[in-house]
């Protein structure tokens, strides 16, 4: 499995990458990535990949989240590593004084039909609409009901673990 | 309310594996201009915001329990987060011992009951009745109000930190939106169970509150993105759990709509008036364009969505 760090321009939508997805990858819920580098945005609908490539941080984990204060950039909460239909993936939130900056997909497989099937729809609808400080404040999430469980991979939980 | 329940078992959804599983339990990034550490609880984390602000996530009723608080809010979240259990252990529908389970089984009249029983019971004939038995508290001919009491414990969590705010000593009064915030903080609050929410003034002062609606089908992607001060969403859906609303008037699992929004003034009626719609599918159009101060937005499994009249006005550019 080949690991990518897409460096994508965050949007309001990449947040909700979190929610509905399913079961949890034991193999890869520790691998904490160091973040505060990348993330510079990808022009809308390139879709490829124009990260670093992955830096995991072994050490960190499963139960605690890694955070990273990035001087100047914000403070970076980055999800569980999840199983989806398109293979593992780990999205990174970037905030700044409480604001979201930044939305990343830290991890993305590139391994066949389902990987494109993200780089060719939800891409595009990341890239859709540019975050900006002031428009990408979400303070909650509205959706069909998660259980105790559920919670852990949406955006919610996200949003309530990040701390500016 | 459409997934979750109260009192459902926790298996492998408990708190301690759900929370040691997804690192919730040990992340407690604290805040030095925030009060001590007196609001955490077994059940969830204390995470401190700047600028006066608090979150906390509690496991409670099968689900999580999501609040946005101004820090004045933390020497009452005890409390609120207390009730909480108290009406998991009271209204649920899984362990026998209950009160809504013995009342359920005619062991217990509903005066021996919880008073609160019979104040769900009125709220569940109410919209019962205004949604043509769409929403309904004898599902299938057995007593279960579980679709009004998570809404229902939400209102009243929310009533209970605006109640706090406006006598304690930092009040600012029920719509949160007084003088004594820290700096641009705002002194509203949010409290978000499994997805529906009740919202009073505002987080960051003149800012409204921005809500993000899950797309049912692209979980990449908000529906859309709703806005306002002191008013309620709530979403009902099959994401998570699939197909699980069933339309009382044929037993069937509804699904001709993929997921319904809600957005109104209270977080009770709105949850409930999203079960309903759902249940409803293609009839819910007409049905909540009726509906008074509330308004609807859904999306049909095919993609296609239809939104009421009036909810526009809570719609905000993304």
């Amino acid at each position: 499995m080949r690991r990518v760090v897409l460096a994508l321009g965050g949007t309001v939508a990449g947040l909700v990458m979190l929610l509905s997805f399913r079961s949890h990858m034991a193999s890869t819920a520790s691998a904490g990535v160091t973040a505060g580098s990348g993330g510079t945005g990808t022009s809308p609908g390139s879709g490829s990949a124009a990260g670093s490539g992955s830096s995991a941080a072994p050490g960190a984990g499963a139960a605690s989240a890694p955070v990273s204060k990035g001087s100047g950039t914000g403070t970076a909460v980055t999800g569980d590593a999840i199983a989806t239909p398109y293979g593992p993936t780990q999205v990174q939130v970037t905030l700044n004084a409480g604001k979201i900056v930044k939305v990343t997909v830290l991890q993305h497989t590139d391994d066949g039909i389902n990987s494109q099937m993200i780089d060719g729809h939800a891409l595009p609808l990341l890239n859709n609409e540019t975050l900006t400080a002031q428009s990408a404040k979400i303070d909650a999430v509205s959706g069909a009901s998660y259980t105790s469980a559920g919670y852990i991979k949406s955006l919610q939980s996200a949003l309530d673990k990040a701390s500016a | 309310m459409d997934g979750t329940r109260p009192g459902e078992p926790a298996g492998s959804a408990g708190p301690g594996d759900a929370a040691a599983a997804a690192g919730v339990t040990g992340i407690s990034v604290t805040n030095p201009d925030l009060p001590g550490p007196g609001a955490t609880s077994p059940g969830g984390t204390r995470i401190g915001r700047p600028a006066g602000r608090l979150r906390h996530a509690e496991h409670v009723m099968g689900t999580v329990f999501s609040f946005d608080v101004p820090a004045s809010a933390a020497p009452v979240l005890p409390e609120v987060l207390s009730w909480l259990h108290w009406v998991d252990v009271t209204f649920s529908t899984y362990s026998g011992g209950s009160d809504v389970s013995r009342f359920g089984r005619g062991e217990l009249t509903l005066a021996e009951c919880a008073p609160e029983l019979a104040e769900v019971i009125a709220e569940c004939a109410v919209i019962e009745e205004q949604s043509d038995g769409y929403f309904t508290a004898w599902p299938g001919g057995r007593f279960d109000p579980s679709g009004l009491v998570k809404g229902w414990s939400i209102e009243r969590a929310s009533n209970m930190l605006s109640a706090a705010a406006k006598t304690g000593p930092s009040g600012t009064g029920p719509s949160g939106t007084g003088p004594s915030g820290t700096g641009t903080s705002g002194t509203g609050h949010s409290v978000n169970g499994a997805g529906d929410m009740q919202c009073t003034g505002e987080p960051e002062r003149g800012r409204p509150w921005r809500i993000g609606v899950a797309h049912p089908l692209h979980p990449s992607a908000l529906a859309v993105i709703v806005a306002g001060r002191d008013f309620a969403v709530a979403t009902s859906g099959t994401a998570e759990r699939g197909p699980h609303i069933v339309n009382p008037h044929t037993g069937l699992p509804a699904t001709e709509l993929a997921s319904v929004t809600v957005v109104g003034p209270r977080i009770s009626r709105a949850d409930a008036y999203a079960t309903a719609a759902f249940a409803m599918g293609g009839a819910a159009r007409e049905w909540a364009e009726s509906l008074d101060g509330y308004e609807v937005f859904a999306v049909a499994p095919d993609g296609a969505s239809w939104q009421t009249s009036g909810f526009a006005a809570y719609t905000v550019p993304a």
